[in-house]
């Protein structure tokens, strides 16, 4: 196997593992926010305040694979 | 079919030759479309004269002086009006003038036509019922899309080898850019559309016409900073015109501008809490709008979104992080921040661990802009792939590539682009503000709800 071969393998592969992983993050704080709100309605802005950024914190990994991705394309 | 019709006429004449002339720019040469453009223009114009002399020849106010003097005028621009045509055919391309010319007047004939086929007895039989109308849609879209191929074929005979040649590219994936906003597959810029990716831009264009000039490069070359610094100034003038003669009841412009920074001060406030918040509203404000501004500026047409280009969203996270570290130094002190970044320790064990503390804290102020950038980087320039690489998928999907159709595939992910721009600047803002909480002086350290949330990660 070639590294061209190897690339085109691998870095679609790569950035579905990075979105499982990312997703099964974003599930566990969509999960946590929504009982935190149901729990407690009034806080719901302070609840979703942090949920944004921590989902934006477990996104991110994702958007590094991608990235990653995007530079190495050139090596295609 | 009063003067309302004429109205309707104009409007529909104006938007149709503004989307054929950019089609004619972006297609032909810059040239032939400014040409068109021109034609449309002065057609649209010509009218206008032709109607107001027939107003004032057979209105009410025909023979007073007013009416006289409004003639003279219509008569004095109409001979300007023509003066300037023969101006304009000798200077530009007559054909593309012509075609100009002769457009509100086919509008004009189809509009006509379409008005005597809805009235017709035949049109209202055919649409009575749902089921005989949904089938003569349908044979119209299958007659429209045998003749649109046909014409293609027969038309797009002589530019084979250039369409043939773009098709080849955009199958190799270097070309997927243009589709619905204007593919820059012309012949004169083979060089500039090869290494580019994305929606064709303005600048883009204009470099691709002129692809010898030393100016042209420079523009290609500096399009994100351009593009920005245009940005900026239009948020300059956005404010500069909000608060001119600032009323004491706001209405409009001012009421809407002044409801942005209310909305943002408060919000900055309730993270950074009320004594330590007002001082870094303007900053943290203006980021906010910035952000949103240039992530929002890739969906308008022609345009292109700085942040997705990774040099923007460094040189704004650096920003941030020598701004976080200026207030570091001016609010603690230089003992203070050495304290800070040995972890605060005020006990042995607190002694014992500050060596390992320091370059857990150096390692975790730098990856503080590297994360802040290539967050940014990465939504905005995948939101605009994905616009793209749907839009491509639009148009390559037609067999006939030469005409300048697509199917808007992409459309459906506008509201995703929409939200994915607005979260992404306002989690800019929200991990700067952290940033900006961590650095500051802390007494109550777990009042703040968004404060776990960066205390996680770093």
């Amino acid at each position: 196997m070639n590294l061209q071969a190897a690339l085109a393998l691998g870095l679609p592969l790569g950035i579905g593992i990075a979105a499982i992983g990312s997703g099964i993050g974003l599930g566990g704080i969509g999960l946590g926010a929504m009982q935190a709100i149901g729990r407690q309605p009034e806080a719901t802005a302070k609840i979703q305040l942090a949920m944004i950024i921590i989902a934006a914190l477990a996104e991110a990994l994702t958007i590094y694979a991608f990235v990653t991705m995007f530079l190495l394309k050139g090596k295609l | 079919m009063g003067l309302e019709f004429l109205a309707r006429v104009r409007k529909t004449s104006t938007w149709l030759g503004g989307v054929v002339a950019l089609m004619a720019a972006t297609y032909a040469s810059p040239l032939r479309g400014l040409a068109f453009g021109a034609g449309v223009l002065w057609s649209l114009v010509n009218l206008q004269l032709v109607e107001r002399i027939v107003v004032t020849l057979l209105g009410p106010d025909r023979g007073t002086p007013a009416g006289l003097r409004r003639l003279g005028l219509a008569l004095t621009g109409m001979a300007l009006l023509f003066a300037s045509g023969a101006a304009l055919l000798s200077l530009m391309s007559p054909v593309a003038l012509l075609a100009g010319f002769t457009l509100p007047l086919v509008v004009i004939v189809a509009k006509a036509a379409t008005l005597l086929l809805l009235d017709s007895r035949a049109w209202r039989g055919l649409v009575r019922h749902r089921f005989r109308a949904a089938l003569a849609a349908l044979v119209l879209a299958i007659g429209a899309w045998f003749a649109l191929g046909a014409l293609t074929s027969a038309g797009g005979a002589p530019s084979s080898p250039a369409a043939e040649r773009s098709a080849a590219a955009s199958a190799a994936g270097s070309e997927a850019h243009g589709a619905a906003v204007g593919e820059a597959a012309s012949p004169e810029a083979p060089e500039t559309s090869e290494k580019e990716e994305g929606f064709t831009n303005i600048i883009a264009l204009v470099a691709g016409a002129n692809p010898h000039a030393a100016w042209a490069h420079f523009l290609e070359h500096y399009e994100v900073l351009i593009f920005s610094l245009f940005i900026a100034l239009l948020l300059l003038l956005v404010a500069f015109l909000a608060s001119r003669s600032p009323q004491r009841i706001p209405s409009g412009f001012q009421n809407g501008v002044e409801m942005v920074v209310e909305g943002l001060s408060n919000f900055i406030v309730s993270i950074l809490g009320p004594e330590q918040g007002p001082r870094f509203v303007p900053f943290l404000g203006t980021l906010f709008v910035y952000i949103l501004a240039m992530n929002l500026f890739g969906l308008v047409p022609f345009m292109h979104s700085p942040t997705a280009s990774l040099n923007v969203t460094v040189a704004l996270a650096l920003t941030v992080f020598v701004y976080v570290q200026f207030i570091g130094f001016k609010e603690l002190g230089p003992i203070g921040w050495l304290d800070h970044m040995l972890g605060n320790p005020r006990d042995v064990i607190g002694w014992i661990l500050s060596p390992l503390m320091l370059p857990i804290h150096i390692m975790g102020e730098l990856a503080k802009p590297i994360s802040l950038s290539c967050r940014l980087f990465g939504n905005i320039f995948g939101e605009d792939m994905l616009l793209v690489a749907f839009a491509s998928l639009g148009v390559t999907m037609l067999p006939f590539k030469q005409i300048p159709f697509g199917i808007p595939l992409h459309a459906v992910f506008f509201p995703l682009a929409l939200l994915g721009s607005v979260l992404q600047a306002l989690v800019f803002t929200v991990l700067s503000s952290i940033y900006i909480l961590l650095m500051l002086p802390h007494e109550h350290h777990d009042e703040h709800a968004a404060e776990a949330g960066a205390q996680h990660a770093h």
